[in-house]
């Protein structure tokens, strides 16, 4: 029963994915996320969002987590779930599970913060940054700055004032008629235009706060005017308005970041979010390593994503802190940090 | 006998003063559909209703998490939706709204015509549209099986 030794069994559920992962002694050794296969073998329907799809897809995918991590239940030492931020019902769901496992197996229970879990997501895989470090936090549903003293204590220090960055990315690409989110699209044909093609004007907010929300009607202000002279605009300058509107996006980030290197004197930076996928943030976050002398690290993708091995991660660090719960904790759909 | 409908014409910067004649007008009535296109500032609109309203969080868009709670100075709650990644109705009753939308506290719509049919009666609307110049024209409207827009035509 040492801490370094212990075997933590972590549920996600916050927003679409149902998921859940194995850490045993700091080390994951089984992350499973719910996917078509697991449907399949559970027949149904089921429905993209919302607390009844985790309530199907949950305990299979606990199942094939337990199995492929080689553990029984009578094993573990600790269970982990996500206690906020996201969706209050779909939370529901991993909680009472959580909460069942710890009852019946009377062992203690651990209320992981997701944002705190997608930071530490960088101490999944060496090598690990280290402390203080600067987080930055970009998705589909959050774009955050985090000042982090350690792997507890962590402090928000900006963040978008209305839409996150994966949602810029996701509605400009469908101002463009990409399907839906077009995120992956708009980074694939970025590759192939001209950056400094167009000029969109970058939103600056006071402090290390963002705002994505002006730059997405920018364009599409731009997109209309220029349509409106030539039907074929569009066609013609997809690559450069994918390009162009990428680098204006990764730019607006990476100015904050830089700031915020400025005002804390911190060099060492972990990204965590989906958007960390994005070729454009990554090559000129490597380009501002070299030039700035930056410690930057970005984990694997299917780390960067919503996932269970990251709540895993983060509840072993909080189980050697001795950081539990007890069986009346309630979800919180907005959780400060 | 005419509805309690009205169009303004509002630059975002006079937001705050278009938030308190919307909610003037929609007299008391707590779900809110907000119409418009990609862009079009409903999100925006839907911080100055909330600021307006006394909400101190802070108001972003719930795309992704489909919806917001935040709290009003009081401690009652508001919540924002946003069903713009809703494919199906079954999705949004999932979602439980229907227990939002009849619990009495305000709720702001995004992307309502995704589900249509779960809107209740007593609602208004707030169409925006981009002008040329940027500014944006307000088309507000109380429906009109709202009793609470029945209730207004006999008092004014």
């Amino acid at each position: 029963m040492q801490g370094n030794n212990s075997v933590i069994l972590a549920i996600e559920t916050s927003c679409d994915e149902t998921a859940a992962a194995v850490v045993c002694g700091g080390k994951i050794v089984s992350n499973v996320v719910a996917t078509q296969a697991v449907h399949a073998q559970y027949g149904g329907i089921v429905p993209e969002l919302a607390a009844r799809a985790h309530q199907q897809r949950l305990i299979p995918v606990v199942e094939q987590a337990m199995k492929k991590a080689n553990v029984t239940l009578s094993r573990l030492n600790a269970v982990a779930f996500t206690q906020g931020p996201g969706l209050l019902g779909a939370l529901l769901v991993g909680i009472s599970f959580a909460k069942a496992v710890a009852f019946s197996l009377d062992i203690p229970l651990i209320a992981v913060h997701h944002m705190r879990a997608h930071i530490l997501s960088n101490f999944i895989e060496a090598p690990y940054p280290t402390f203080p470090l600067l987080g930055l936090n970009v998705s589909g549903g959050h774009t955050q700055l985090i000042f982090a003293k350690d792997h507890m204590c962590m402090e928000v220090i900006g963040e978008t004032q209305d839409d996150a960055i994966g949602e810029a990315f996701d509605k400009i690409g469908k101002l463009m008629g990409l399907s839906y989110p077009g995120g992956a699209l708009i980074d694939r044909y970025a590759q192939q235009g001209d950056p400094h093609r167009f000029q969109f004007p970058a939103t600056n907010m006071p402090h290390l706060n963002f705002s994505f929300s002006g730059i997405k009607t920018a364009f599409l202000r731009l997109l209309d005017e220029y349509q409106s002279k030539d039907v074929q605009f569009l066609a013609k300058h997809r690559n450069d308005l994918c390009a162009s509107i990428q680098a204006t996006l990764i730019g607006m980030l990476l100015d904050k970041l830089k700031k915020a290197v400025s005002q804390t004197g911190i060099k060492t930076i972990a990204i965590a979010g989906g958007v960390a996928a994005n070729s454009g943030l990554r090559s000129r976050l490597q380009h501002l390593a070299r030039q700035e002398g930056w410690a930057v690290f970005i984990p694997q993708l299917a780390y960067c994503t919503d996932n269970a091995a990251m709540i895993a991660i983060t509840a072993h660090y909080q189980y050697l802190s001795g950081d539990f719960c007890d069986l009346k904790v309630t979800a919180r759909s907005r959780m400060p940090l | 006998m005419h509805l309690p409908s009205f169009t303004l014409c509002s630059t975002l910067d006079n937001l705050p003063a278009t938030a308190e004649t919307l909610l003037r007008h929609a007299g008391g009535t707590k779900v809110w559909l907000l119409e418009g296109a990609m862009g079009a500032g409903k999100t925006t609109v839907i911080r100055a209703l909330c600021a307006r309203l006394g909400v101190l969080d802070n108001v972003t868009s719930p795309t992704f998490s489909l919806v917001h709670e935040y709290a009003m100075v009081s401690g009652e709650a508001v919540y924002h939706f946003d069903f713009y990644r809703t494919c199906r109705e079954e999705e949004a009753l999932d979602l439980d709204c229907m227990t939002y939308f009849e619990s009495g506290s305000y709720c702001f719509v995004e992307w309502p015509n995704k589900v249509a049919n779960l809107i209740p009666p007593a609602h208004c609307k707030v169409r925006l549209a981009v002008q040329p110049d940027g500014s944006r024209i307000f088309y507000f409207q109380l429906d009109e099986d709202n009793p609470l827009a029945y209730k207004e035509r006999l008092t004014t």
